[in-house]
């Protein structure tokens, strides 16, 4: 057999000794390594989907399939893999959200790297060869049945779904994501809804595994203290795809802003008021106004020094907040940018009009040198945070391989941070954030329900 | 690592890692009495924050930030922690500030302060799991200030004069003994004079302990919140138990792995979780605090399963009391919970925080090694044993969930 042509890449990587070494294969399954000093190593790989792949009949299948990946393959029985590397002590679990899935085990490098050989078997194996067994996901139930006493994964993702839904951020951000788009897939919550869970079938949900878990949709990245040149032979063999073929991923058209905004307020039995303003920001890939915005969510609400901290709450006579800030989510198709509120229910309105009224004054006066090179220090600051531990480094390579499909915006990023100036700022504020637009969403206390 | 008295009696611990970008300080002091009125410690840790003589709350919000310098100080159960981190080059810069905030803060606004306080805490208590979670610290540690909560801070903190700050303040400053540990990439001999210039107004003296002794659980204690819209039943059953410096120490640490702490391998995971499907989250927590330890098991299920999970948690309780371990299980105990307190240093702070505790435990910044070797001698009898002695005693158990389904469990009339 011909020997597999690989294509290497080096990417000079801000903070870390050496540079990241990323090979593309011929059939697109892509490996990233790292190095990084001390006792722990990171194995992971990322998949190309989440509940940007997903529609109203199947919400929520990225993440159910997540859990049922940990039910055994044709070699190992359910809970061999998780019971095999804890006692070695490692930490092992998995994630889904919007753009992606990905399954990670941190763990004691061990004696001779014996601990790297044994994970990446069992980790690749899990990747390539889940068998998803008809009793581990459970029956199809009615969920108004209250007789059921087998109980089995369906139900521990149920399980999961209640104990969101009695967080009230959770709640008032679900309720702002789905009013921020009409049509786009990252309207719908990535755990889905009990009533898809409960009945959804276990040929879907293996179609799914199928059409979306392809070599070229996935990348496996290694971080730690270990040689590149005894680990990529290892992990391409282990990675044996057996020339499973690559699906065309459909390409959704992004949502647009909603022109007046958005409007909507639900209900819960707590005593203060949650809320929060969200708007449509740029694409992942677009790493410059990305960081535009990323830099405005810091000088908005980040942090004891930012503007809606010192101002509506540090400045306040009354107290109308508790709690206030900004956050900003990086997303394939594009971003989300939110300011995020905890207040007095009886100041509702007087809340929502001074977080417009900070916003507008950022959106029409834009902001000074001084807090600009503040956002540039701290998104540094930021970035060395992040590669402080081998699953953070695992976590920022694994987004921009998978978020951005390129890992050399991670070498431009300190350049990129530099070059931003004032001006570039109100640009970008002026093209996002027009108060009339926003998105407004309020978790208010029951007893204010009309 | 390296460990230093400077001229004030403080002592310190100092390590470079190399190839770090941000170094990380941690100061401990430690309490050597209860709070007089609740809440006092995390209104003044918060008020370190608030401004100083030589700048306003603004300015120096505006200064950490600029320079990407973190400050936390936080009130723990048995000490302060001042937590500070910074990029490597800000050493000094970040000393400055701490310098001005240990030495010149004003406590002006401590009314604010408390109000602010009492906002973020009521915030707090919108969490069904919280609310638990305060109500099960009440439930076991009754009339203890270990009970103390969020409500009760709410409750009392507007006490809280200017001349408790102060008096608290001056006590921290100049008495309470602190001890320090530094970590970052940095030249080790030029930390001392560093050290030695910012903090040389601070004192340390010998602590006399005036704390109130945790009282034993006499007869079983369940107490119970009705939240009517609760989509989870929060459960929280648990033990008071021996702490850290008692031989017990380690046969703790695997009695966690093996019930709850290790997992998706461990058994409450497996039985409760895999086999019955009746959690996302279901745990066993030990938290050993310095007068107490406190063991508990936690489940969020769906009401309708209190009776099945307290059960549930009750047979798993009395089979590690009633049989003996396998050796592969306490084999695999012992390498999860060893190999995973490496991750308890993997970063800076981590570090830092971690030995600089075993310092102020007394212990010794080198104990992690000790403790290992403790963890790796337990015997399986010891484990039941050690099970038997304490999950036998009576416990405390608080639920969370709508009033139909506490009726059903028999927990409320």
């Amino acid at each position: 057999m011909a020997k597999e042509k690989i294509k290497k890449n080096l990417i000079k990587y801000p903070y870390l000794e050496r540079p990241v070494e990323i090979y593309e294969r011929e059939n697109g399954h892509k490996i990233v390594f790292a190095y990084k000093r001390g006792s722990l190593i990171n194995i992971s790989s990322w998949v190309k989907t989440g509940s940007i792949n997903e529609n109203d009949e199947n919400n929520g299948i990225s993440h159910f399939l997540e859990h049922l990946m940990f039910k055994g393959t044709s070699k190992h029985k359910a809970g061999e893999f998780d019971r095999t590397l804890e006692s070695r002590g490692a930490i092992v679990n998995a994630a889904t959200w919007k753009d992606y899935t990905f399954y990670y085990v941190t763990i004691p490098k061990g004696i001779d790297s014996k601990n790297f050989n044994d994970t990446l078997k069992l980790h690749a194996d899990m990747m390539l060869d889940p068998i998803i067994p008809a009793n581990e996901i459970g029956d199809p139930f009615n969920l108004n049945d209250k007789k059921i006493t087998t109980k089995r994964e369906r139900h521990v993702v149920i399980e999961e779904i209640r104990m969101r839904k009695d967080q009230p951020w959770t709640k008032v951000y679900n309720q702002c994501n789905n009013d921020l788009y009409t049509s786009h897939p990252y309207k719908r919550d990535v755990i889905g809804n009990e009533q898809i869970i409960s009945t959804i079938k276990r040929e879907t949900i293996l179609d799914y595994y199928k059409k979306f878990y392809t070599p070229n949709n996935i990348t496996t990245i290694i971080v730690g203290d270990l040689k590149a040149e005894e680990i990529i032979p290892k992990i391409i063999k282990e990675f044996d795809f057996k020339g499973r073929k690559n699906t065309i991923l459909k390409e959704n058209k992004p949502d647009k802003q909603i022109k007046g905004g958005k409007y909507s307020e639900v209900y819960s039995d707590i005593n203060t008021g949650f809320l929060m303003f969200g708007y449509l920001g740029s694409k992942a890939g677009d790493i410059k106004t990305s960081t535009i915005l990323e830099m405005i969510c810091l000088i908005l609400g980040q942090g004891q020094s930012s503007r809606l901290y010192q101002e509506l709450i540090e400045k306040s006579k009354k107290t109308i907040f508790n709690i206030v800030s900004t956050d900003y989510y990086h997303f394939r198709d594009g971003g989300n940018l939110f300011v995020q509120a905890n207040f007095i229910p009886d100041e509702k309105e007087n809340a929502i009009k001074l977080i417009k009224n900070q916003i507008e004054k950022l959106y029409n006066q834009g902001i000074d040198e001084k807090e600009l090179n503040k956002a540039k220090k701290k998104l540094k600051s930021a970035f060395a945070e992040n590669s402080e531990t081998v699953s953070d480094i695992a976590e920022t390579i694994g987004f921009y391989m998978t978020v951005c499909d390129k890992l050399d915006c991670v070498e431009e990023y300190i350049n990129v941070i530099d070059k931003i100036t004032v001006k570039d700022i109100e640009v970008t504020a002026k093209k996002f954030l027009n108060t009339k637009n926003a998105v407004i969403s309020v978790l208010m206390p029951q007893k204010y329900k009309k | 690592m390296k460990k230093i008295i400077l001229n004030n009696g403080i002592e310190a611990i100092i390590k470079k890692n190399k190839n770090t970008p941000r170094t990380a300080v941690v100061i401990y002091v430690k309490l050597n009495k209860d709070e007089e009125k609740c809440g006092l410690y995390h209104l003044l840790t918060q008020l370190l924050l608030q401004g100083t003589k030589n700048r306003t709350s603004e300015e120096l919000a505006a200064e950490l930030d600029e320079n990407a310098i973190d400050f936390c100080f936080e009130k723990k159960s048995d000490y302060i922690r001042l937590k500070m981190q910074f990029l490597n080059e800000d050493l000094n810069k970040a000393f400055e500030l701490f310098q001005d905030v240990i030495e010149n803060s004003t406590f002006n606004d401590y009314k604010k302060e408390i109000q602010k306080i009492k906002g973020e805490l009521t915030a707090d208590l919108d969490s069904a799991k919280i609310q638990a979670q305060d109500e099960y610290y009440r439930t076991i540690f009754k009339n203890h200030p270990y009970s103390i909560g969020r409500q009760e801070i709410i409750n009392e903190i507007n006490s809280i004069t200017k001349k408790d700050l102060i008096n608290t303040y001056k006590e921290i400053k100049n008495v309470l003994k602190k001890n320090i540990a530094i970590i970052g990439d940095f030249d080790e001999n030029k930390v001392k004079p560093v050290l030695e210039k910012y903090l040389k107004n601070l004192s340390c003296k010998e602590n006399k302990e005036e704390r109130q002794k945790v009282k034993k659980i006499a007869k079983n204690r369940i107490s119970t919140i009705i939240k009517e819209d609760a989509n989870q039943a929060q459960i929280f059953l648990g033990w008071q138990t021996p702490t850290i410096k008692t031989k017990e120490y380690p046969v703790i640490i695997l009695l966690n792995t093996i019930l709850g702490a290790s997992g998706l391998s461990s058994r409450l995971f497996l039985e409760l979780r895999e086999k019955k499907g009746l959690a996302y989250t279901v745990r066993s927590v030990y938290e050993p605090y310095l007068l107490c330890g406190n063991f508990f098991v936690y489940i969020a299920t769906e009401p309708k399963n209190i009776k099945i999970s307290i059960d549930g948690f009750k047979k798993e309780i009395e089979k590690i009391m009633t049989e003996p371990i396998s050796e592969e299980e306490l084999h695999n105990a012992k390498n999860n919970a060893i190999g995973k307190r490496q991750f308890y240093q993997e970063t800076n702070m981590l570090e830092a925080a971690l030995k600089g505790n075993y310092e102020y435990l007394g212990l010794g910044y080198d104990y992690e090694e000790k403790l290992n070797k403790l963890i790796s001698k337990v015997t399986k009898e010891e484990i039941q044993d050690t099970a038997k002695k304490y999950f036998s005693q009576p416990n405390a158990l608080c639920v969370l969930a709508p009033k139909k389904y506490l009726k059903e469990a028999g927990l409320v009339k």
